[in-house]
């Protein structure tokens, strides 16, 4: 407990994120996150977990992403398994989050293909994994099955839940031993409501991570802020049930006005700063993982959590 | 007809007698879980007779760790059963199936076993299975029986035959059990867990044909410890068994057991949702109309046992709306009867409230107040695309089904247009609406130990909480003490959660340790105490629904009462706006506090300021309102005459001309206890 906040008597939980092989997976590295007992430098020497984590989002379909990030990649885009290597060891992320984009084709059912993907990501990486599963709630109950049975043994972290749609989330998670990204849209209560039915429904409070769901720099981030603050304060105070570490995607960096409007020449950069600040802004209040698209991204946020966190080791498992 | 008592004696010898013949390796294929029933019990894996005789004796002669043990040996390879029969089940497979229960596409699990009669009635009973999610097992001879009736059977018709045998039923337990030990988190060993688990979470039942030999006899009758309903067809005497007709078969099971099959859409030909809530039907555009003090009508909502209630079943008595003359005023009542295990008669009210919101979601059907005042209109536009009166009656039906999915099993719904049975309904309605007033009038602080929150306005008031008791209703009117005790019983991790009282602290104030416990936590460590019958004293925090705001008015020794509607100037300088916005936002702030209108007619409305003596000013619209009850209570008070020293804006809407008029009536609160 830190002097600066007297009231706080509560602890953020851990969630353990991928397995290496000694631990039943096939991971290179895996990451134990949360244990924070503080709210972000506020007593810096104490409670302060540990440094936030980078994840890179990629797809399997590339059709259904910006084409800012597509452009910069070129082909590697059309192939997941390639990507997902060029994600570890070139730009440098720590962990990959995979959006199953197919999936969004009207009339999707080709399943199968779930678990080819899945497995060349899996193949492509030996970082821990991010999966977003379905986007259409007719199919969640296939989609989901599929990703955590291709992914068994591997702690993956299966997205998204939310509210009114969890259960086949979960049921891949308590199935396959996943944890569940659960997003609730800025709402502390709705945070603490879902956590609660993931709970009555058998998913463990450490096998859960909030995402409180980021708007974009000035695009709503003030609120995403707010929230994020308020739930680890809550928990902090003894709430247990949100005190999960939390995870954040500002999806939206890449398509607000400012960047789409840019002058081409400074488009990139202007969508990476975008990306950045926002990325940097959820890692200052309490986000465990921040994720991005742009993969010039990654290389500027580790080096300013190297800076901010200084001292401080990733939360290796 | 078998004696279930005397076959489940024979029945336990016999596998005790074949259990300890066992010679030779115990195993299933493809499980973590060895024989999966005794390791769930003992902790033990059992891989030979001997340890298979010990989990038997250790688990005193569990029928199931016998008949598991013996299957184990015989359905090793060359002796496995050829197709259909799946025999074991893998843990791959089932890690689906557990997949599919917990994401709701199955609903529950089945077995059904014996030997049909007929093999019809068997097809009939799968189809029915199959029609409300479930998955079916079968065992022994019910399988060639459905075989030779062409039923398709197999894991993707979700009709799974096990066996050849009765014995082959295990399997049935053996999956529940390594359910339970995947996704329940229970341990091997921990029989007590295990049996817990089984009990209140796993959905399963029984459904046996007759003709059972005495294993298999044993066998299913040791399912009831597990919690699973045995529905009998007949063939059985004596035992637990539950008798049922086969037609009937799987709905008892299912209701025994507590599964439920949602419904999503509703079958009628007009949009519904409450997007439709707020529009009104004109004159104009109305076909017909019902009540409104145009015609007699009314509406109730009744609880009924399970066997009077047939889900989804619509009646209408009288002419429907073909023989009906356009812009007429037709007779009407709404009949609404329910059942379900958890409902009780005290829900009746709440839920038949709901009947408004309902009528209202149609796209042309409008419907205003309740009970005995109801007005129901269905317009012009609604009746040319097909809506008769049946529909409203589907419309009901379905929305409670969809709403109330845990607390109703069945609703069905009478509408009667036909004007004698309506004057005879209405005269019976209205001694129960009197009934259900007494009771909830009835209802005092002292007579409950527990309170109800809401941490609904939590969302944009992060640290306030209503407590909720029945003589204060929530402080915006909408949610009573019953209501409050029905949601929790309805989403258990709802806003609305019970609040032990604890010991009283002051019972003037109204102060509980265990209610402040309560805000304490609720409101993130906010508020430290609450009074629930003073507004001096830390009085409960205010969100900013508030149907009315009371404070203090120092300089008259009293207290006003502003509504939400009230939109003119107060005696206190400010507008109900202003205080609004000193008020909101989920503080404490002493001297104010944020109520419901019926509040005021509370014994507990300002106990510890000295009661509703202490009310100087109320805006007339309430005050005409509230009119009837009030004087009645004021009457019962003794000061009859109180009612009209109680200003309104056409008294005073500044303080001196407040102090003017109490100064000429000699109001009470002039001379009470100085409230500074």
């Amino acid at each position: 407990m830190s002097e600066n906040s007297p009231d706080s008597s509560g602890k953020i939980g851990y969630v353990v994120l991928g397995a290496t092989k000694a631990e039943g997976g096939t991971r290179t590295v895996s990451f134990r996150l949360g244990g924070e007992s503080d709210l972000p430098f506020i007593g810096m020497n104490t409670g302060q977990g540990s440094i936030p984590l980078v994840a890179f989002e990629i797809c399997d379909d590339p059709e259904y992403w910006s084409p800012i990030v597509t452009s910069y990649t070129g082909d590697l885009s059309n192939d997941a398994r390639e990507w997902a290597g060029v994600a570890e060891k070139q730009y440098g992320a720590d962990i990959i989050r995979l959006y199953l984009t197919s999936t969004k084709r009207r009339g999707f059912d080709n399943f199968s293909s779930i678990t080819t993907v899945m497995e060349e990501v899996l193949s492509g990486t030996g970082l821990p994994l991010v999966v977003e599963g379905s986007n259409e709630p007719a199919i969640d109950s296939d989609v989901f099955q599929r990703c955590g049975e291709a992914g068994e043994g591997e702690r993956l972290l299966l997205g998204t839940a939310e509210a009114g749609r969890y259960r086949s989330v979960a049921a891949a998670a308590l199935a396959y031993h996943h944890s569940v990204l659960a997003q609730s849209p800025i709402d502390i209560n709705l945070a603490k409501q879902l956590n609660i039915l993931l709970r009555e429904i058998g998913v463990k409070a450490d096998h859960i991570m909030i995402d409180p769901y980021t708007g974009t720099l000035g695009y709503g981030f003030e609120y995403s802020y707010s929230v994020m603050e308020r739930i680890r304060s809550a928990a902090l105070k003894g709430d247990t049930d949100l005190a999960m570490p939390m995870i954040t995607s500002a999806t939206d960096s890449l398509s607000v006005k400012e960047v789409r409007e840019a002058d081409p020449a400074a488009l990139e950069d202007i969508a990476v700063e975008w990306e950045f600040y926002a990325a940097l802004s959820s890692a200052i209040a309490g986000s465990s993982v921040v994720c991005v698209r742009h993969p010039k991204t990654v290389p500027l946020l580790k080096s300013a959590f190297r800076e901010l966190w200084a001292g401080k080791m990733p939360g290796e498992a | 007809m078998t004696d279930i008592d005397t076959a489940i004696t024979l029945g336990n010898a016999s596998l005790k007698e074949k259990l300890n013949a066992i010679d030779g390796p115990l195993a299933y294929e493809e499980t973590a879980y060895h024989l999966p029933v005794a390791y769930a019990l003992t902790g033990r894996p059992v891989h030979t007779g001997k340890e298979a005789i010990l989990a038997y004796t250790l688990t005193k002669e569990n029928p199931f760790v016998a008949c598991e043990s013996i299957l184990a040996l015989s359905e090793q390879g060359p002796g496995r059963e050829p197709a259909p029969y799946t025999g074991f089940i893998g843990d791959a497979v089932l890690r689906k199936l557990g997949y599919s229960l917990v994401d709701g596409s199955i609903l529950g699990l089945a077995l059904l076993i014996g030997t049909p009669a007929n093999a019809e009635t068997a097809s009939r009973i799968c189809r029915e299975l199959q029609e409300k999610y479930m998955l079916t097992f079968l065992a022994g001879d019910v399988v060639p029986a459905l075989s030779l009736a062409s039923v398709k059977l197999g894991l993707e018709y979700r009709l799974i035959p096990l066996g050849s045998t009765s014995v082959h039923g295990v399997h049935f337990v053996d999956i529940i059990t390594r359910v339970a030990l995947m996704f329940g988190g229970v341990v091997p060993g921990d029989p007590g867990r295990l049996l817990a688990y089984a009990n209140q979470r796993a959905k399963a039942i029984a459904i046996v044909f007759p003709g059972l030999d005495n294993e298999g006899i044993a066998l299913v009758d040791a399912l009831r410890l597990l919690g699973i309903p045995i529905i009998s067809l007949g063939g059985y005497e004596g035992g637990e068994w539950i008798a049922t007709a086969p037609e009937d078969a799987v709905r008892e099971g299912m209701e025994r057991k507590g599964i439920k099959v949602t419904v999503t859409a509703i079958p009628i030909p007009m949009s519904c949702s409450p997007a439709f809530e707020g529009k009104s039907i004109r004159k104009e555009e109305m076909y017909v109309e019902f009540g409104g003090g145009r015609s007699p009508a009314f509406e109730l909502l009744r609880v009924k046992p399970a066997s009077e209630v047939t889900d989804g079943l619509i009646r209408v008595t009288g002419p429907e709306i073909g023989s009906l003359k356009e812009g007429s005023a037709v007779p009407l009542g709404i009949i609404v009867e329910v059942a379900g295990k958890s409902m009780r008669t005290d829900f009746e009210p709440v839920l038949e409230r709901r009947i408004h919101n309902f009528v209202n979601y149609g796209e042309g059907s409008w419907h205003v107040a309740q009970r005995d005042l109801i007005w129901v209109r269905i317009s012009k536009e609604a009746v040319n695309n097909g809506i008769k009166i049946e529909h409203i009656g589907k419309l009901i039906a379905t929305k409670f089904r969809i709403d109330f999915p845990d607390l109703l099993d069945a609703v069905q719904v009478t509408l009667v247009t036909d004007l004698d049975a309506v004057l005879k309904g209405k005269k019976e309605a209205e001694a129960i609406y009197e009934e259900r007033d007494l009771r909830i009038q009835g209802m005092k602080d002292t007579d409950v130990d527990l309170f109800y929150s809401c941490t609904l306005c939590q969302t944009f008031a992060p640290n306030h909480v209503c407590i909720i008791t029945p003589e204060r209703p929530a402080l915006c009117g909408a949610i009573s003490w019953l209501d409050g005790k029905i949601a929790y019983e309805i989403s258990p991790s709802g806003a609305n959660q019970p609040v032990e009282k604890g010991n009283v602290i002051d019972r003037v104030k109204g102060e509980f340790d265990g209610v402040n416990r309560f805000v304490k936590k609720a409101s993130h460590g906010e508020v430290e105490r609450c009074s629930l019958y003073s507004i001096m004293e830390y009085p409960m925090t205010c969100c900013g629904c508030f149907e009315c705001i009371a404070l203090m008015l120092p300089e008259v020794n009293g207290i006003m009462v502003v509504n939400r509607e009230y939109k003119g100037d107060t005696p206190s300088g400010m507008s109900f706006s202003t205080l609004a916005g000193t008020i909101g936002g989920g503080a404490q702030t002493p001297g104010f506090a944020g109520i419901s209108k019926n509040y005021i007619l509370s014994d507990r409305f300002l106990q510890d300021e000295g009661g509703i003596e202490r009310l100087v000013w109320l805006p007339s619209l309430v005050k005409e309102e509230l009119k009837e009850r009030l004087v009645q209570k004021l009457n019962e008070l003794g000061h009859p005459e109180l009612f009209d020293k109680i200003a309104d804006e056409t008294k005073a809407t500044t303080l001196e001309e407040l102090v003017a008029f109490l100064d000429e009536v000699q109001a009470p609160a002039l001379t009470m206890k100085p409230l500074l």
